[in-house]
């Protein structure tokens, strides 16, 4: 790690302004958990000259409902997410994917602000300064993209373009599938950004002198159920190879919506249209999920080593909306009422 | 049934114990040091280059940056088997590989004037695969190796030193054969074992020709042997050993580090540290050899091997420091595993772009086993034999014979190990679960169970010299003086129990030297198995040869004849006398009584260690997860329960068992850089997902030492591997060849994915 100047910021405004100050040379530390890896291995072209604290920002932790609405306060930690009895209740999707973050130690100061901004985990962008110097790429804007030919297991399979990294974050997952937005604030003063828009192949949108403060969730109606599920290596500690978040809305066993977003395949969540345009209508039995999981990844073009994970994404889709978790796919169980494994077998 | 001992096979507290848990213990790296300077390294961003021009005009000018040494100002010091790599060269051989030293006045400065540093690079072709390395036209590594293949022979191992296994007739053999299988395997996924702390060194440099090294090794006079044939014999050497924080196998040799040390201090006159961090230690430490082998095997119904012939290929990286020895140990134990009278495999070492391979516990028989097992099972398969019995029917009996590391015919007469393998199968309920090849022993909706089973053993429970010195003092106290220092398994402890149970006295009263090549005598250190019978063995003696002595001064004052003597708690007195007893202060207060022992090798002697698993594979996501296991050993004699349960229970990490479910070193295949350099990408496993482990240890003792132990050393990661990969190929009825099993795997060879491209073997 190098030397950089260290600030704390009482509120937003002073945040935005250490931001500007430093025109955009400046990094903000919610949790740090993501940010100080990254400090340490210098991959970056630029180092940051100050680093911002907004731990010490107060009045950003918390979860609320308001005119129809869910209001997260960027700084929330996940564990407080994936121990929300509201959240378990009415956004389990959004709770079992705080909970898939990382291990305890992590979840604890971890916030959901972070988990959103956090940095790619692409093994070729991440090459740290100190084995012989950080690798030019794509991301980083001064070479190709080594995945392409390279080591790609963990890459993208769906629209990849320069850049083949993922979006790692699994909150981004479960809030794309509630159409969630992230309230943003900056020197302009404050704008708001659909979480499926946020991520494009080489960056997110969030500008260097901008700060996430909230996110806002539209509220879950009517009789639906939820899953998130999530497949990685290490099930306790890794990033996702593949994850899946579903909103099944159900009427009399016919699925009368149906939203299906994929995680960790493409540089965003990835939403699973055609599958959730032929749910609609069908009554959910073991071979319509056998047949959602083939239209989920229809579109999907793997590189050379990644297309086990077609097969693992079919396979969750499957499980999200008909089937058992088999034991190893870590997967919403919400409540009583909500759980999809229980009211589809109630109708089958 | 075994003596009653007053501490041998009984649970007393480690003398670290307290140390450890309250964090008191002295790390290397928690070491103070006057003056001291830090080093760092600049490393090379090339696979294979040659520094045409290195400006350092700029680093230097930096405040705090005290010596910056490359290529040209430092002296020809040269390391590996043989010594052809330069501790600092022109020519770079892996992404990592060293371009220059920094010492600073502190390790952000040093950093920073690593970063300073100009470096003009002619690039040279690279080459990552071995089979492509020996290839003609291939890029060359090293002038003195044509071809790639390093020089074979390790020697220590004396000039007969093993490099193929052949005897007997082949012909004969495949002749008597009823079914014959010809194939190749890999384990070639290089893991690496990444004990906790990361390697470093502390030196000082003394004018003319003095340095002394504070090491986290496993043997200072290791690393001062090692050391005095690269910096030449002229240059005395001290070695001072810190408790190790972890070792499985790779700080017996740390000569890189410790050679940067020492020639900053030699450029500063100041100590200087350096200690890797964790990319630096995956990154450019030690790998695992790859393994690749190609073999013909012949087999009867009833499982006799009635021949072997092939070849094993061995990558070593950028250079070979062990490789050789590797390899010649490897070949003992596959023999030890394999009773077969016609065999004919052939080896080559082979050297290619990347971070070097070295010692790694398991050494050379983990790698050589986990290729040969698969193709072994290809004809058990046909034959349709149990892989149990067969490992039951072939392991080494007393009796029978191989040749070990040095060339030579040896004949066992330790362990028949079938009964403590009948215990584990038992233990694991093998019968009721193997349902035969390629059958999953339970199954549930997409979930397939499997079983499998792997066993090694090794000869070098046996191997290389020990010494230790036992000193009493009258006032009845005792200290042993050793180099070793306590690489975490509690075998320092362990030395004491047995040197308490010699002289029968309170624990407490027993103390241990720092370990150091300065007065404490030559160890080799707890490399291999060797810990218990090799070590335990010259402090048992150094304890008998100290009684001794005290006997003999003794016996005049109690007018008693010293074979009649005897003692406890520090009291001496004739056999069925204790009434009569004087103190040992008795023969004097001014009196050292130093007792020598000393152990040379024997190599007829083996531990053995089976290895029985379950996992489950879901055979709709590829995921493996290992449900359970069970290890069955005999250790004529436990020494120490707790110490014991541990090494069983590490057959887990360090490149163990988990290095056939996902632990594997991940190597770009264009640009050589190692792309998991780091411990979320570098898959150990995690304490919530632990299989239920199960240990079945038996105690027949054995003609050995004093307390007729031979241990368990090195061997429990080693039979898991190949009994992961017969386990998942059971489940899953379709063969597997490759380490790891990743879902990627698993859903390519049940079709369920196209699979790019074809690495590695194919049966």
């Amino acid at each position: 790690m190098r030397s950089f100047s260290h600030l704390n910021a009482r509120t937003v405004s002073e945040a935005i302004a250490a931001l500007v100050q430093f025109d955009g040379r400046a990094r903000l530390n919610a949790g740090g958990t993501e940010l100080f890896g990254a400090l340490k291995d210098e991959f970056l072209p630029e180092y940051p000259e100050a680093v911002i604290n907004i731990k010490s920002i107060k009045g950003l932790e918390y979860i609320k409902e308001e005119k129809g609405h869910l209001r997260i306060g960027a700084l929330t930690k996940l564990s407080v997410l994936s121990e929300s009895r509201l959240l378990r209740e009415r956004y389990g999707a959004l709770a079992e994917a705080a909970h898939a973050v990382a291990g305890p130690q992590i979840r604890n100061v971890a916030t959901i602000g972070g988990n959103l901004c956090q940095d790619v985990r692409c093994c070729y962008y991440r090459y740290p300064r100190h084995i012989g110097g950080p690798i030019n790429c794509a991301r980083k804007g001064n070479g190709p993209c080594l995945a392409v030919n390279g080591d790609n297991r963990n890459h993208a399979i769906f629209a990849g373009r320069k850049c083949f990294a993922v979006c790692p974050s699994d909150t981004a997952v479960a809030l794309a599938l509630y159409d969630a937005q992230l309230v943003v604030v900056g020197p302009q003063g404050e704008r708001q950004i659909a979480v499926r828009d946020f991520y494009t192949p080489i960056e997110n949108l969030l500008q260097r002198t901008e700060i996430v403060r909230e996110i806002l969730i539209p509220a879950v109606t009517g009789t639906v159920t939820q899953s998130f599920s999530k497949f990685a290596l290490r099930t306790p500690i890794d990033f996702a190879i593949v994850s899946v978040a579903s909103l099944i809305t159900l009427e009399d066993g016919i699925c009368t919506d149906a939203r299906i977003v994929l995680g960790a395949v493409a540089h965003n969540p990835h939403r699973a249209l055609e599958a959730e345009e032929f749910l609609r209508g069908c009554r959910l039995d073991v071979e319509v999920s056998r047949q959602a999981g083939e239209f989920a990844i229809r579109e999907a073009k793997p590189l050379s080593k990644n297309a086990f994970k077609i097969q693992i994404a079919k396979t969750l889709v499957s499980r999200a909306i008909f089937g058992q978790p088999a034991g190893f796919v870590l997967k919403g169980n919400f409540s009583e009422t909500t759980s999809s494994t229980q009211m589809c077998s109630g109708k089958h | 049934m075994n003596e009653p001992y007053r501490y041998i096979g009984k649970a007393t507290q480690r003398n670290d114990a307290v140390g450890i848990v309250t964090g008191t213990v002295q790390y290397l790296n928690d070491v103070k040091f006057k003056n001291l300077l830090y080093a760092k390294v600049l490393r090379s961003p090339h696979p294979h280059a040659l520094i045409k021009n290195i400006d350092k005009s700029k680093a230097e000018n930096l405040k705090g940056v005290k010596a910056i040494l490359t290529w040209e100002n430092v002296p020809d010091w040269k390391g590996g088997t043989p010594g052809v790599t330069r501790i600092l060269g022109r020519r770079l051989r892996f992404v990592g590989d060293v371009v220059a030293l920094i010492a600073a006045t502190s390790e952000e400065i040093a950093k920073e004037a690593s970063s300073l540093i100009d470096v003009e690079y002619e690039i040279l072709p690279a080459v990552f695969d071995e089979e492509e390395a020996v290839k003609p036209g291939a890029p060359q590594l090293y002038d003195e190796f044509p071809g790639n293949i390093v020089t074979p022979g390790f020697p220590i191992f004396g000039p007969k030193c093993l490099t193929a296994i052949a005897m007997g007739d082949m012909d004969k053999g495949f002749a008597e054969a009823e079914v014959i299988v010809e194939g190749t395997c890999g384990y070639a996924n290089i893991p690496n074992p990444i004990p906790p702390e990361p390697p470093g060194a502390v030196a000082l440099w003394e004018e003319p020709s003095r340095v002394t090294i504070w090491v986290s090794n496993q043997a200072p006079h290791v690393d001062r042997m090692t050391l005095s044939e690269i910096f030449g014999h002229e240059v005395e050497i001290f070695t001072h050993g810190h408790p190790v924080g972890g070792s499985f196998g790779t700080k017996i040799i740390t000569w890189q580090v410790q050679a940067f040390a020492t020639l900053l201090s030699r450029a500063t006159g100041r100590p200087v540290k350096i200690i890797y961090t964790k990319e630096e230690h995956i990154a450019a430490f030690v790998l695992r050899p790859s393994s690749k082998m190609h073999a013909r095997v012949g087999m009867k119904k009833d499982g006799t091997v009635t021949a072997v012939s092939g070849k094993w290929l061995v990558g070593t990286g950028h250079y070979s420091m062990t490789s050789q020895a590797q390899l010649a140990v490897g070949l003992g134990e596959v023999q030890i595993m394999t009773r077969c009278a016609n065999w004919d495999l052939q080896t080559d070492i082979i050297c290619t772009n990347r971070n070097a391979s070295g010692s790694v516990r398991g050494f050379g028989g983990q790698e050589l086993k986990c290729a040969f097992i698969p193709i072994l099972s290809r004809a058990m398969a046909q034959l349709n034999l149990d892989p149990f019995e067969f490992i039951k029917k072939n392991y080494i009996k007393p009796g029978e014979g191989y040749f070990w590391r040095d060339g030579n015919w040896y004949i066992y007469r330790g362990i028949d190990y079938s009964e403590a393998m009948d215990k584990g199968a038992e233990r694991f309920g093998w019968k009721e679960k193997w349902r035969g090849w390629l059958q999953p022993s339970a199954q549930k909706g997409s979930l397939r169970s499997g079983v499998g089973v792997g066993v090694h053993g090794n000869a070098d429970i046996g191997e290389d010299t020990s010494e230790a010195y036992v000193r009493l003092s009258t006032e009845g106290t005792v200290t042993l003086i050793t180099s070793l220092t306590e690489h975490g398994t509690g075998q320092r402890s362990n030395y004491v129990k047995m040197i308490g149970e010699v002289l029968q006295l309170p624990l407490e009263r027993i103390f241990i030297s720092a370990s150091d090549s300065v007065i404490a005598p030559f160890d080799f250190g707890p490399v291999g198995s060797r810990g218990t019978y090799a070590i335990g063995s010259a402090a048992i003696s150094a304890a008998e040869d100290a009684k001794r002595q005290l006997f003999q001064l003794a016996a005049p004052i109690l007018g008693a004849n010293v074979e009649d003597l005897e003692t406890v708690d520090g009291l001496i007195f004739a056999k069925g006398k204790p009434e009569q007893c004087i103190p040992w202060i008795a023969t004097g207060h001014d009196r050292t009584i130093m007792g020598y022992g000393r152990f040379d090798p024997d190599y007829t002697l083996a531990n053995c260690m089976t290895t029985f698993v379950e996992v489950e594979v879901d055979t709709e996501t590829g995921k493996v997860t290992l449900q359970n296991v069970v290890n069955a050993t005999d250790v004529g004699q436990i020494i120490d329960p707790p110490g014991l349960e541990g090494q069983l229970n590490g057959c887990l990490g360090s490149s163990g068992i988990d290095s056939a479910i996902f632990e594997e070193t991940i190597i770009d295949p264009t640009t050589g850089h190692i792309l998991n350099a780091n411990l979320i990408d570098y898959k150990w496993r995690t304490f919530s997902e632990l299989p239920e482990i199960d240990n079945v240890v038996l105690e027949t003792p054995i003609s050995s030492h004093r307390f007729r132990a031979i241990g368990v050393g090195e061997v429990a990661t080693s039979p898991g591997p190949s009994a992961i990969l017969m386990a998942v190929s059971n489940a899953i009825g379709t063969w597997l060849h490759e380490y790891p099993v990743t879902p990627e795997r698993v859903l390519a060879a049940l079709n369920k994915v196209k699979s790019q491209e074809h690495a590695g073997g194919a049966l």
